[in-house]
Order: structure tokens, then C-alpha cells, then sequence
């Protein structure tokens, strides 16, 4: 239901803007191109600090062709930090409230930031009209969710009620009928169930006669039910496919997908430790203390990105964090028994295995979910294949005494040791 | 060549008493009722067989049901804000200090687990004492309080403090005295709090304390030298060492440390340059030190000063009258002072006694022996005991007459280690207010009227100060895990002074002790110590009238003879009583005794059948005005008409394990010309009743096979191969196996048995390494210990000149009277066979052989059937018995939530039911070859250490890889004292042992 929502909340946004931008387009008297200001808007990253509607790292932007005077926004977007020193009053003004100082722009030309200005007051505009009649925007704007799920509701209700009263005329009519022809419908019945008695009962016969074909049938039911039954006892404790809900909708096909964020970036102790490790909410807020999603929930903070605030006791608008922090409980997912030992860096460092080949492609997993069985079979079939890294000097000894053995045939991990018992439990 | 000497663990062993030769039958001491369940009559009856039926229709219907489970929710719970240094998995190291030593301390995420010495520092620096190893432990310690106290209730800190304030305010408006009784202080944070708390309140005294006293010596050393200190001893510089009564490798001072020193002149790398130093024991129990001695003559304790008179007769020819000792003493003596002289600067004679006079006779000897400077150093001094017995009696005088308005007990417990106990309570009662800092509510705290609970050296801040220039730091590896606060921050409080004590120790470390030394506060939480002192002291000669010494020791020894003789003595695993309630340490057997959880009265075994006691038996023993009966041990070495107990022992306040473990001995303790003493006359008579101490000696018994070999000096000087009776150098073997190829590593190790004194540091320190349960008495007694590793002790008897050698002549030893054995240690683990007879009769094939040579084992695969340990020549595997980390049983020791918190990360718990045993810390192993491995580099010979190899000060554990001929363990293994226990069967052990080699006189 969320999806369609979201989808539907989507197409609205679409439609509203290119409505607006084309109201823009039609009635801008400067001919402003508010398109590519957009454009510019994102290309140069303003959203990461500017939050529309809301001041973040930095000021709300919305409505400031009103505040400031054009010549002063061109000036500070080049050299802002040139404006603090000089000692503009505005430029101070800000100064105290947003510490960080804004990255100067020099290479935007006045025309770009005349753009993106216009795409500010276009933004401003549709913020405006959308506060005011949330219905004028556009009906497909507010048919969200909620207004399909009581439509759709109701629509049901009145169809339930016209099936319930056309069912009672139908048991109505029926009682009449039957009331009116007892004998006739006696006697069909009693003839219909002879017929189809002895038809069954032939069958019947027919099958227990041929010994061979009730013999061949138990052996095959026995046969399935053994097959089932071997199955689901070897697949007992084997949790592939295993997707549990967890705390925060953490989606790795946004992060190591679409942008591509470095696996050791959150999972660092992947490279170090045996512990890929989670990362601590700290790791998170480097990016998430700018990055809101905003743009995905109609300004509105990402209502899982407000949990890991949540965690962190993170005030979004004092821009500081608090002390009443709260873990987040992760579900795990990959669940190894406490008698085997598994080393990450042993794998990722040493024998330079990619993420993926165990976890399965996780930058396209929305959720993620157990990708390899981790049986011991697994493990083993590996080791048996995996080449060692030979030009680790750590194997120079052992390659040499394998040279020596047979030449040409390859090492595998197997060969030095990796099947022994030692190896993992301990 | 065969060595034809007769070892045995124990008496029974000896005499072959019925029980024993029964007991080393079976695999485990209890039978197992397997025949009454399966024999026929139990299957044919009806019942049984619907009982099966219904056991197995149950066991079908829950197997079905709990394979049916859903996949367990187990949480993740990373950090809310990661410190910066934690990598989860990755442990961290922090320097620190225990009892003086510097150590470090390795963390993982953020909880201490465990204790190894710094091998940069001053001192003591290639291992630690069982107590150190053991003392994370005590962080986990459920018995101690969450909270401070005022008369048993819980209050906040700012009540505490309020009201200790008042009281102090009080007491010094009325004029009275503040004291503070503690246990020796050296360090010098927690003097300067207490100096702070002097400057605001005058009145304030320090009195020191300590419940094993030193106070003699260093009473002496004022009359000798003018100078009242401790010295420290560098036994490395020490051809001939003769010690009257001083368990100096044991309890007796720094015993660890002179350990590591000692052994400098016995181990592999001396005997191969043909040094050997000579070590005569004179003593009335066989303690640790004796049991090492190359030489040892049992005299009972009043004979202690007429055999320090004779040394110095002998010595410096003179003829001061005194005692008599018996005849083979007397022989020794002779020979002994003939050894000190020849050896004149390269020879010491340490002395146990607290007594002055005794003290003051043995200081004459080593300033005739020129033994100041190169051994002892005064200059350099010990600061380890400093406790004041005269001082303490002071203190209870004051108390007693009402002068004393606050008392303060920091590490001091009175109560329970002053041996007039009740004299100790009532001065306490005399006291307006008593504030006690102990972490439990001990025997003494339980008097007090309140209780600020001090933290552990691992969530406190602090350092020590072992040695005159040696400064160590204490910094915490945890937050306080209760509402604790350490003593010096408390004294500060009261004391007005408004400072964290992280600044005031290190406002004490920059103004005081780094001032000229160029360091600053961070090298030295990096270094963990500071050394300012130099590396050898000065020469001193005594200037103390020894003939009123020697006048005055013959006649303080009438006060102890006549009658049996007591001696009284620190035991080396619990020491004075303050670890009681550390489960490790009191599961850890006696070096000696092998006994566990309890202590006992040690009697000759010819006394004790002429008392009428056996084993098992118990006696009464009496001295002082105290009484108590306590179970007896028939201990060879012990000296006819003696009888030895341990303190340390019978706590009644110290939390769940330790408890009413064995019998306070402190009360039979005296006050002597102003000294604590030891030892005293006795009766001792046969009680009523048995009782069976828990006693490892005979289990896992070798069954009189020869896997001991031992030479003397002389013979090792002839030839260096003497008697290690290597079995391959004159057969031909054969194998039932393929050779395999073992391209990579092969690690092996290497046991020195003439470094090994026994102590057994390295048990402790590989229970805490492998998570390896404590059973308690009950399961000891029932042959389940878990060590790991056990250290096997031997003995051999001795009559006369010659040794008895031959089993036939043993047989007629019964007119002995087992006054003079020698004794062997061998620490005994799984050998790693490379012909593993455990592995081939493994039906699931759970414990198997690696291309490293080592024996692994599968605890998962493992179900139980305990072939192996029953085809094991070592006996060295272990059975779990009981889920012991998680089993209501065994709630006493580790099980509870807190304790396990102990364990380490990287080692699984085992489980009931399947069988353990050294692992060869594989753990550390892999870890070793991963670093190795991500630096892309070959392993490097010790990087990989072995947790009981760190542990061991003797370095008498060598550990490494065979295939590498450079290191250390390769060429410790081309030695020609080396040889493998039970070769001759073929199993190809990849442990050798090198032969005991004895400097004895005879030979």
C-alpha cells in the first residue's frame, strides 16, 4: 500500500511541478529559466546544506529573492567567507547562526543564480499554494493512501451489502421452490446418488484389484513423503533466505547502490577484525546530519532517517545532539553457531573475497536477506575451490614445498590446512 | 640408559594402598551404572521397556518440535557513537600494574579479560603470578557490594559523605586521633591523597599493616644499616643460595620475580654454558621453594637460628654458642657453609623468619659473604611490605583507650588476619567512627559503621611503587561496574580537594615522580612504569651485635620447642586470604600438597602413624590458646614432630566461594619481641570424624611408566645426554602411518623441567585464556577438574647418601622417615602426538590431526563417547560433566550473567558432554598467522605466544615453530637434555621435556 502511495504521491509531485513550471514558464515576466536553476540547484549540491522550507546547516532559501537584494546573493554565493571579513552586517548576521561557512561558488555565472533564484520563488509558489488549499493543487496531490483506502472502503461496504440483500432474495425464492416441489426434488436426489455412488465404488474396485498399480502408488507416496522429510531435516538450521524486519527500513540498494558507498565505509572491522561489525549510529550522522531525504517526503524529514535521529538524540533544528541515545537493535541476519570461528579480514584482506560473493548482491537488496546457506558444506566447497593468494609472502614457504610436489596444479585452501577442524572451531 | 629411580605422586601410590590400584583402574573414579540399566533383568521386566517407549515417544515428539523451530531472533546492537580506538573483535591493550608489577591489560570491546606481565619493564617482566592472572576475575566478583553502606543499609555517596565529613569534624574538635590502617601503601597517588587529607585534618596518622608481616627484617636492617627498608634480592647474581624457612620462589617477598632471576642460573641456556647455580633448602614443611632445592634437610622450626649460628660459625670462624640441629642437617650445614664461602660474592642465605634477632644474624652472614650490592640492594629497596607490626600495636592501644575518633581501613582486614581477633574487634568498638574502603562487606567492613566500596585496580586510577625508583601506573580499562568509588578520590572528597582523581594522579605523576626524567604523562600510560633507580646497589656491612642476636634467637627457641612444633605459612596460590574469594585460585592446586579448596595440617607420615591417623583423617591441633581441628595430610618432606598450616584460609565474609573454605590458622599466630611470629608450640592429637580433601595428586595417575627423567650436574657435565634415555638415539621405529608432509608450520614446545618450580601460574593463566570452568570441591573430589594443564608432581625418596632407586628396595623403605624426598615438577598437557592414539579410536572423527602438528578437537562433533581420553597415555583430556558456565550447581563460581563476562570472545564454551583439553591456545595460533598473513609477511619466531609460556616467569615454557631451525624452540629442541615422555610408544609427541638436572653434593 505504501509503494502505491508513494507512487501515486510521485506521479502527483510530477504533475504539479511540470503544471507549475509551466505556469512559470507561461507567466515569468524576466524570462527566468527556473528549469535550470533546478537543474543547477542539484547539480551543485546547494540541498545538502539548504533545505527547502526548513533551515538546516544552512538557511531556508525559500523566499529569498524577498530578503535579499540580488546583488548581495551574487556577491555571497562567490565569496562568502570575503563578505564575513569585510563585515557586512548580513553576512555577520548569518555568520552567528550558521557557523559552518558557506562553500563559495565563483564559478556560477549572475544569469545561473538568476536562475536558480527563479527556481527558488517557483518552489516558494507551490510551497505557498500547497499550504493554502492542499486540494487546489491538484485532487491527485492529496489522493493518497488514506483518501484511496476509505474510498476503497467504502465502495466495498456498498457492495457487500447489495451481495447480502440479493443473496436473501435468491434463499428466498429458492425456499418457495422448494417448499412447493418436496416429492420431485426427493426422488432427482435419491437417483443422482445411486449413479454416483456406483461410480466411485467401480473405481474403486477397479484400482484395489490391480495390486501392482496400489503397490506402485504407496511406493511412490512413501518415496515422496521419505524425499520431503530428508529435505526439511537437512535444511533444518539452515536460515537461507532469512529476512527479517528490521528496526530502521535501511535500504543497501540506496547506499551501496545507487550511491555507491564503499562496503568499509559502515563495515570497516570487515577489513581488521572477524567482526564485519555494524556500524555505530555515529557513522550514519556523517552523511545523515545533512542528508534527510527530504526531497522523497514532500520536505519532511525520511521517517527512518528520524529513528536513527531518534537514536542519536539528534535536534534537528538546534542542530545538536542530546544525551538520552538509544542502541538500535539490529536484527541479525547471519547467524554462524558459537563453535565456529569466522574471521572477516582473513577473507576480505587476505584472501581478497569480495562482499558479494557470500552475501549476495547487496547493492541491489532492498532488504537484506541471508544470500548463502552457511552450512558447512558451503564453507567447504569453497575452500576446496579458492586459489590462495600466492604473492602473500606469508605462503612463500608452503609454495615452495608445493612446487616442489606438483608442479602446475594449483593451491587451493583446502591444501594448506582449511578443511581441519581447528581451523573454525575452537 | 634407563633411569631405574622410582617416582610417585603420593603415598598411596607408593604403598599401592587397595583404593588407589582400584581407582587408577578405570578411566574415571566413579563407575558408571551403564550395566544396571542395560543388563538384561532391566530390559525384560515391563516396565522398563514402556518407560523406553515412552522416553522415546517423548524424545521423537521434542526433536520433531524443536527442529520445527523458526529461525532465533538474535539482536546486533552496535554502539550509538563508537570510541574511536574500538574495533569490535580486535582486542586493545592498556598498560597497567598489579601488586607492583607492570602489566598489560587486553580488553575487547571494552571489559578486561585478561593479564600479562609488560615485557619492557623493570623487574618482574616475563610473567606473572597466579593472583595476577587470576585477578580479572575479581572484577566480576558478584559477592562484592554495588553500593556504599552506613550500618548495612545502602545510602548515596553524598550521605556517606556527609556523614564521614561530620564525624571527622567531630573528631577534631574533640582533639582525637584520625587513623587510617591499611596494608602496605606504596603508592604514591594514594599517599598524597592521604597527605591531603592530613593537611586539612592534623590529627591524621597512616598506620601500615600487613597480615603476613616483614616487620622483623626491616627491624633488622635499622640495627644492621641504620636503615629500615626491605631490600630487593637479585637472585641472578647468585652462584649458592641457602635458604632457612624462606619460600622464596613462593610467597616469601617477590617470589615471582626472584623466580625469574633464579632460573637465569638453572635453565637450558645456563646448563648449556655448564653453569648451574646450587640451592640448599633447610625447612620443616616442604613448601614450593623446598620441592625445588637441590639440596633440602627437613629441621623443625626451633632449629631455624642454631642453623643460621652455624653458617656463621662456619663462615666467619667463629664460635658463638647455639642450638643443635639433627644429624643429615647438621652434615648439610657443613657442606652449605663450605659452598658460601668457596662462592664468597656470588652467594646469599635468605631467612623466612619475622623474628629480629634472626634477621639481624642472617644480615652478619651475607655482609660476611660480601652478598650487599651484586645481590642484595638496600639501595634500590623493596617497597612491597611495609606494614609495621609495633605501629598497629600502637594503634590498638589508642583505640582501646578511646583516643582514636575515626578509623579507616583501606585493604586491611583485622578482623579476620589478626591473630587476637576479638582484641581487634573490641578496640574497633572503642572507635567513634569507622569507615572501611573494602570492595565486600568483609569480616572487618561488617563491624564498621560504614562502608565506601573501593574500586578495582582495573576501573581505578592509581600506581605503585614496588621498588625505590620503580613507578608503575594503574589506569582503568572500564568504567566502575557498580557504585564504587575508588579510596583516593573518597579521601579527596573529604579532604575538600575538588579534583578528579585522573588529575590529581597525574598532577602527582608531573610534579613528583617525572620531573628530570624527560617523560611526559603520556609515555607513561603508553610504558606503563618509570624507572629511576640503578641497576645494582651499593655494599653494606653489618654493624649489629650478632653475639646478642644469636643469645637471643637460642633463647626464643625454647618458647617453640619441645612438643610438636607448628609452623604456620603463606600458601603460594591464595597468599594471605585476600583472593579467597577467586574461584580460579582456590581451584588451583597446591604446588606441593596438590590440594585444593581447603587447607590442612601437613604431618610427617610416620608421625601420623604413630598419632593413629590416616588420610582422610583429622587432627586437632592446638597452640596458643587456639583450637582447631582440621584434616590432615601425610606429607612427605614434612620434619618428624612438625606440623605445617597454611593462612589465607576459613574466611567467613568474603562471598559465595569462598566462604568457610578451610580453617582460620591466624589465631595460633603470636606476638613476639614486638613481631609477628609463625611458628609455635603445639599438641596435636587425632579427632573423631574423615574428611577427604580434594586432591588432584594421583588422578589422571601415569601408572608408575618412567616419563620422568632427572641427572645431577656432574653427571649432565660429563655428558650433557645423561640420562635422558632417549628411546629413538637406540631403536629403530616404524610406522603404521603414511608420512605426511608438513610444508608450513609445525608448532611444538618445549618444557624445561629444571626452570619449572611448580608454581602453577601458567594453570591459571590458560583457565582464563580458554574459558576453562571451575568445578568446585565436590567435583574435584570426584577426579573432574578441568584443567587443561596440570603440573605433575614426583617424588623420589631418599636415604641417606644414595637415593632409593630400585622398586624392591622401596619396598623396605618402611622404617624411612620420609624427611628427605626430592621432588620433581612436570607440567603435563595434551602432547599434540603426531601419532595421536586419541584420534584413531574417535568414532566421529571429532578430534583429528592438522598439518600444523597439532591435535585438534571438533567440540561439536564431539558426542561423548570418551574413547579418547580413555586411549590417551597423557591423560590429559577432560569431560564436561555439567553445562558449568550455565548450571545452577555451579552458581558459586562463574555461572552468573556478571561472571561470564569474564570469558573470552574468541573461545567457545563447551558444553556437556563432550571432551576438551589443550588446544595448544589455537585461537592465539590463528590469530598470529592472520596478522601475518594482512602485513603479508611470514610469521615471525615469537609473535605467537602460548597464554601459560607468557604466564611463566621461569621461561620454562618455550613454544614455536619447528620449521623454522632459527627459532627459539627449534633450538631449545636440539638440546641434549631433551627427551618425550613415553617415546618409546611411538606416539610422536610434539612436546619435549628436558631432564631435570639436580646440583647435588654427592655426586
Amino acid at each position: 500500500m505504501r509503494n502505491i502511495s508513494s507512487v501515486l504521491g510521485r506521479l502527483a509531485k510530477s504533475i504539479s511541478v511540470s503544471l507549475v513550471l509551466l505556469f512559470a514558464v507561461t507567466t515569468a515576466a524576466q524570462a527566468q529559466d527556473a528549469a535550470n536553476g533546478a537543474a543547477l540547484f542539484k547539480a551543485n549540491a546547494c540541498q545538502s546544506c539548504h533545505t527547502l522550507g526548513r533551515n538546516g546547516v544552512g538557511p531556508d532559501l525559500l523566499g529569498l529573492s524577498e530578503r535579499r537584494e540580488m546583488g548581495w546573493i551574487v556577491k555571497w554565493i562567490h565569496n562568502p567567507q570575503g563578505m564575513i571579513d569585510a563585515g557586512d552586517p548580513i553576512a555577520l548576521e548569518l555568520k552567528g547562526k550558521y557557523p559552518t561557512v558557506m562553500t563559495p561558488f565563483a564559478s556560477l555565472s549572475e544569469s545561473d543564480i538568476a536562475d536558480m533564484v527563479a527556481y527558488l520563488d517557483a518552489e516558494k509558489v507551490k510551497a505557498e499554494e500547497k499550504k493554502n488549499s492542499p486540494a487546489a493543487a491538484g485532487a491527485a496531490a492529496s489522493s493518497d493512501a488514506n483518501t484511496m483506502m476509505i474510498i476503497g472502503l467504502v465502495a466495498l461496504f456498498v457492495v457487500a451489502i447489495a451481495v447480502i440483500f440479493a443473496l436473501n432474495r435468491v434463499t428466498k425464492t429458492l425456499e418457495r421452490v422448494i417448499a412447493n416441489n418436496q416429492a420431485a426434488i426427493a426422488e432427482a436426489q435419491a437417483r443422482h446418488e445411486e449413479a454416483g455412488e456406483s461410480n466411485t465404488a467401480k473405481f474403486a474396485q477397479a484400482f484395489l484389484k490391480n495390486k501392482k498399480l496400489v503397490f506402485f502408488v504407496v511406493l511412490m507416496v512413501v518415496g515422496l513423503l521419505g524425499a520431503a522429510g530428508w529435505n526439511t531435516m537437512w535444511n533444518v538450521g539452515v536460515h537461507q533466505g532469512y529476512k527479517p524486519v528490521q528496526p530502521i527500513k535501511f535500504s543497501h540498494q540506496i547506499h551501496a547502490g545507487v550511491n555507491q558507498i564503499e562496503c568499509q565505509y559502515c563495515h570497516g572491522g570487515a577489513f581488521k577484525s572477524k567482526n564485519a561489525s555494524i556500524p555505530s549510529a555515529n557513522v550514519c550522522m556523517n552523511c545523515h546530519n545533512t542528508v534527510t531525504a527530504s526531497d522523497h517526503y514532500d520536505g519532511q524529514t525520511s521517517p527512518e532517517i528520524a529513528k536513527l535521529y531518534r537514536a542519536v538524540d539528534w535536534d534537528q533544528e538546534t542542530r545538536t545532539y542530546g544525551t538520552n541515545t538509544r542502541p538500535i537493535e539490529w536484527v541479525r541476519i547471519h547467524n554462524l553457531p558459537d563453535f565456529a570461528y569466522f574471521n572477516h579480514s582473513q577473507h576480505v584482506v587476505v584472501a581478497g573475497v569480495e562482499c558479494q560473493t557470500c552475501h549476495g548482491p547487496i547493492q541491489d537488496m532492498e532488504e537484506v536477506y541471508q544470500y548463502s546457506p552457511l552450512t558447512m558444506k558451503w564453507c567447504v566447497d569453497c575452500h576446496k575451490e579458492t586459489e590462495v593468494n600466492k604473492d602473500n609472502a606469508y605462503y612463500d614457504q608452503l609454495i615452495e614445498a608445493h612446487e616442489k610436489l606438483k608442479k602446475g596444479e594449483k593451491m587451493t585452501a583446502a591444501m594448506i590446512g582449511g578443511l581441519e577442524c581447528g581451523k573454525c572451531h575452537y | 640408559m634407563e633411569s631405574n629411580k622410582k617416582y610417585w605422586k603420593g603415598l598411596e601410590e607408593l604403598n599401592q594402598t587397595p583404593a588407589f590400584v582400584e581407582g587408577s583402574k578405570g578411566e574415571f573414579a566413579e563407575s558408571i551404572p551403564v550395566e544396571d540399566v542395560l543388563n538384561e533383568a532391566g530390559l525384560s521386566t515391563k516396565t522398563p521397556r514402556r518407560d523406553f517407549l515412552k522416553a522415546l515417544g517423548f524424545g521423537l515428539g521434542a526433536v520433531t518440535l524443536a527442529a520445527c523451530n523458526r529461525t532465533p531472533i538474535h539482536k546486533a546492537v552496535p554502539y550509538v557513537i563508537k570510541p574511536e580506538e574500538i574495533t569490535p573483535g580486535i582486542p586493545n591493550f592498556y598498560a597497567s600494574s598489579f601488586n607492583g608489577q607492570s602489566v598489560i591489560v587486553r580488553t575487547r570491546e571494552g571489559r578486561p579479560i585478561s593479564l600479562e606481565a609488560n615485557p619492557n619493564a623493570v623487574g618482574l617482566n616475563q610473567g606473572t603470578d597466579a593472583s595476577t592472572s587470576a585477578s580479572v576475575l575479581d572484577l566480576y566478583d558478584m559477592s562484592k557490594l554495588q553500593a556504599p553502606q552506613i550500618g548495612g543499609k545502602d545510602v548515596s555517596w553524598a550521605q556517606l559523605d556527609k556523614a564521614v565529613v561530620d564525624a571527622l569534624n567531630k573528631a577534631q574538635a574533640a582533639g582525637k586521633q584520625i587513623t587510617i590502617v591499611s596494608d602496605t601503601v606504596n603508592s604514591p597517588s594514594t599517599l598524597a591523597a592521604i597527605a591531603a587529607l592530613a593537611a586539612k585534618y592534623p590529627a591524621t596518622q597512616h598506620v601500615q599493616v600487613d597480615a603476613v608481616s616483614y616487620s622483623g627484617i626491616i627491624e633488622a636492617n635499622r640495627a644492621s644499616f641504620g636503615k629500615a627498608v626491605i631490600p630487593s634480592y637479585h637472585f641472578d647474581n647468585a652462584q649458592v643460595v641457602v635458604s632457612v624457612a624462606a619460600d622464596f620462589l613462593g610467597s616469601w617477598l617477590a617470589g615471582e620475580e626472584h623466580t625469574q632471576d633464579y632460573i637465569k642460573n638453572r635453565d637450558h641456556k645456563s646448563l648449556k654454558g655448564g653453569k648451574m647455580s646450587r640451592h640448599i633448602q633447610f625447612e620443616s614443611g616442604l613448601s614450593m621453594t623446598g620441592s625445588n632445592a637441590d639440596v633440602r634437610a627437613a629441621i623443625k622450626p626451633s632449629e631455624e637460628g642454631a642453623v643460621l649460628i652455624g653458617l656463621y660459625n662456619a663462615i666467619t670462624g667463629s664460635s658463638i654458642a647455639g642450638g643443635t640441629t639433627n644429624a643429615k642437617a647438621t652434615t648439610i650445614l657443613k657442606l652449605a657453609a663450605a659452598e658460601l664461602v668457596k662462592a664468597r660474592g656470588a652467594a646469599v642465605v635468605v631467612a623466612g623468619s619475622n623474628d629480629i634477632n634472626t634477621q639481624v644474624l642472617v644480615n652478619a652472614i651475607n655482609s660476611a659473604l660480601g652478598a650487599y650490592g651484586s645481590i642484595i640492594d638496600l639501595d634500590n629497596y623493596s617497597k612491597q611490605y611495609q606494614g609495621s607490626d609495633a605501629a598497629f600495636q600502637q594503634f590498638l592501644t589508642a583505640a582501646k583507650a578511646g583516643q582514636v575518633g575515626v578509623a579507616f581501613f583501606l585493604n586491611s582486614n583485622p578482623v579476620y588476619n589478626y591473630f587476637k581477633a576479638e582484641d581487634a574487634k573490641a578496640a574497633i568498638a572503642k572507635v567513634d567512627y569507622t569507615v572501611s574502603f573494602a570492595d565486600r562487606a568483609d569480616e572487618t567492613a561488617s563491624e564498621l559503621k560504614a562502608i565506601a566500596p573501593n574500586c578495582t585496580f582495573l576501573e581505578a586510577w592509581g600506581d605503585a611503587s614496588a621498588k625505590e625508583g620503580l613507578f608503575t601506573i594503574i589506569q582503568p580499562t572500564i568504567n566502575p561496574v557498580f557504585n564504587t568509588r575508588q579510596a583516593e578520590q573518597s579521601l579527596l572528597t573529604w579532604a575538600g580537594v575538588n579534583k578528579s582523581i585522573h588529575d590529581f594522579v597525574k598532577e602527582t605523576w608531573e610534579t613528583t615522580i617525572l620531573a628530570g626524567t624527560g617523560k611526559a604523562w603520556k609515555d607513561v600510560l603508553q610504558q606503563g612504569f618509570v624507572y629511576k633507580g640503578s641497576t645494582t646497589g651499593s655494599a653494606y656491612a653489618s654493624n649489629a651485635d650478632v653475639n646478642a642476636a644469636a643469645a637471643a634467637i637460642v633463647n626464643d627457641s625454647k618458647r617453640v620447642s619441645g612438643g610438636v612444633e607448628l609452623k604456620l605459612y603463606e600458601s603460594t596460590t591464595l597468599r594471605d586470604g585476600r583472593y579467597a574469594n577467586n574461584a580460579y585460585l582456590q581451584e588451583l592446586p597446591d604446588p606441593v600438597s596438590k590440594v585444593t579448596w581447603d587447607n590442612y595440617a601437613a604431618i610427617n607420615p610416620v608421625d601420623a602413624e604413630e598419632l593413629g591417623v590416616k588420610e582422610t583423617g583429622k587432627v586437632t591441633v592446638e597452640a596458643n590458646g587456639y583450637k582447631v581441628d582440621l584434616p590432615v595430610i601425610l606429607q612427605p618432606g614434612q620434619a618428624r614432630g612438625t606440623v605445617s598450616v597454611a593462612v589465607g584460609y576459613g574466611r567467613t565474609k568474603v562471598g559465595k566461594a569462598g566462604n568457610e573454605v578451610g580453617v582460620n590458622a591466624y589465631p595460633f599466630a603470636s606476638l613476639v619481641n614486638g613481631t609477628i611470629q609463625l611458628s609455635a608450640k603445639a599438641t596435636v592429637s587425632k579427632a573423631s570424624g574423615i574428611y577427604e580433601l580434594a586432591q588432584t595428586q594421583t588422578h589422571h595417575t601415569i601408572e608408575g611408566r618412567n616419563i620422568v627423567r632427572e641427572t645431577s650436574f656432574a653427571k649432565y657435565l660429563k655428558d650433557p645426554n645423561s640420562e635422558s634415555g632417549r628411546f629413538a638415539d637406540t631403536h629403530q621405529t616404524y610406522d603404521l602411518w603414511n608420512k605426511f608432509e608438513q610444508p608450513g608450520h609445525r608448532w611444538v614446545m618445549a618444557i624445561d623441567l629444571n626452570a619449572c618450580t611448580g608454581c602453577g601460574s601458567c594453570i591459571v593463566a590458560c583457565n582464563v585464556e580458554n574459558n576453562i570452568p571451575v568445578v568446585g570441591r565436590d567435583e574435584v573430589r570426584r577426579r573432574r577438574e578441568m584443567h587443561w594443564l596440570r603440573i605433575d608432581r614426583y617424588y623420589t625418596l631418599e636415604n641417606g647418601e644414595a637415593s632409593l632407586t630400585k622398586e624392591k628396595e622401596i619396598a623396605k623403605a618402611d622404617g624411612m622417615d620420609y624427611e628427605s624426598v626430592t621432588v620433581v615438577h612436570q607440567p603435563m598437557l595434551c602432547q599434540h602426538c603426531e601419532h595421536a592414539p586419541c584420534e584413531t579410536v574417535c568414532p566421529v572423527l571429532a578430534t583429528v590431526h592438522s598439518s600444523e602438528g597439532l591435535n585438534h578437537m571438533a567440540y561439536n562433533r564431539c558426542f561423548g563417547t570418551r574413547y579418547c581420553a580413555n586411549n590417551c597415555p597423557y591423560k590429559v583430556r577432560r569431560f564436561n560433566w555439567f553445562n558449568y558456565w550455565n548450571d545452577s550447581r555451579f552458581d558459586n563460581y562463574l555461572n552468573n550473567e556478571f561472571t561470564q563476562l569474564v570469558l573470552n570472545p574468541d573461545v567457545t564454551t563447551r558444553s556437556r558432554g563432550v571432551m576438551e583439553k589443550c588446544s595448544m591456545c589455537i585461537q592465539r595460533i590463528q590469530a598470529g598467522k592472520l596478522q601475518a598473513k594482512i602485513e603479508n609477511r611470514k610469521v615471525k619466531d615469537g609473535d605467537i605466544k602460548m597464554a601459560c609460556q607468557a604466564a611463566c616467569s621461569a621461561n620454562a615454557i618455550i613454544f614455536g615453530d619447528a620449521n623454522d631451525p632459527e627459532s627459539e624452540v627449534s633450538k631449545a629442541l636440539r638440546n641434549e637434555r631433551v627427551y618425550y615422555v613415553l617415546e618409546e610408544i611411538n606416539v610422536q609427541p610434539n612436546i619435549g621435556y628436558m631432564t631435570k638436572v639436580r646440583n647435588t653434593f654427592e655426586a
